[in-house]
């Protein structure tokens, strides 16, 4: 893991996962544990129905307002609130995103490896660029 | 004097039809002369065989791949792409890939065959839509 994310070696992070391509990082962080979520232009893999299929943080925002979500400032954690984050590359191209467990420690499916608990700092770099949108919603 | 190695003699052995060598010694032996043209034959030229090439891009593919979600990313990868370019010699060779573990193949079976057997409340399902893709093997002899 820390080969592709060396941020980690630096920081605490906790395996929690066998590994699994079953599902994808957008599908954790929108708790689905049965699906690889992806825009595809192929039409191959799960959107919801009516967002756009494009990888666009537009797209993505959008989706996770399918869900109930709403943009808000930062990763600061709020009480009553679950929040996720995106992440994208220098060109805006979504990549990650990752789901807040509390004011220190967020959830990642990485890939087709393993779920992490991690920093939301700890995965920046070449691979998924940086956190660049929160969203919040009230929590279930 | 010119060195010949022990799995070489054995592959050069002439076996007479009538030397009542049996069944499974000739078979024995051809496996024998496969094996040492295999260990001879140039990297060149085995990686004009589809098989270790495909073995070797699939490789590469899945090494480079698993920490990446993003669809795009891991079907533009450059060995993923020489597989789609090797066309329809590589259909069979995805399916045995599948068959031994799940994989993100559903890109390159669509842009090689021009079909989709995956139904629309399939997509994004690993095991069923790999199980749609197999049945559309079998139907179509690619498996037994």
């Amino acid at each position: 893991m820390e080969t592709f994310f060396p941020m980690l070696q630096s920081s605490a992070y906790k395996v929690t996962s066998p590994a699994t391509i079953e599902y994808n990082c957008i599908a954790w962080a929108a708790g689905d544990t049965e699906t690889w979520w992806w825009p595809d232009p192929f039409d191959q893999y799960f959107w919801p129905s009516g967002i756009l299929r494009e990888e666009t943080m537009d797209a993505f925002v959008k989706a996770f307002e399918f869900l109930g979500y709403t943009i808000c400032r930062d990763a600061n954690c709020e009480t009553g609130y679950e929040k996720v984050a995106i992440y994208a590359k220098i060109d805006g191209r979504p990549t990650h995103a990752a789901r807040q467990i509390d004011s220190e420690k967020w959830t990642s499916k990485i890939g087709s490896l393993e779920d992490i608990e991690h920093g939301i700092n700890s995965l920046s770099g070449d691979i998924y660029g940086e956190p660049i949108v929160y969203m919040k919603r009230p929590k279930r | 004097m010119k060195y010949i190695s022990p799995m070489q003699q054995l592959a050069v052995v002439p076996v007479e039809e009538d030397s009542g060598v049996g069944q499974d010694s000739k078979i024995i032996r051809r496996y024998l002369e496969d094996l040492t043209a295999d260990y001879y034959k140039p990297l060149s030229r085995q990686w004009a065989n589809p098989a270790i090439r495909f073995s070797n891009l699939e490789k590469e593919w899945k090494e480079s791949t698993p920490m990446l979600s993003s669809i795009t990313d891991i079907v533009m990868h450059p060995s993923y792409q020489q597989i789609i370019g090797m066309g329809p010699t590589a259909i069979p060779l995805i399916f045995l890939s599948m068959r031994r573990e799940l994989g993100h193949w559903f890109w390159a079976l669509v842009a090689i065959t021009g079909e989709n057997p995956v139904s629309i409340e399939h997509r994004g399902k690993i095991k069923e839509m790999t199980n749609a893709w197999l049945d559309w093997g079998r139907k179509q002899l690619y498996l037994e």
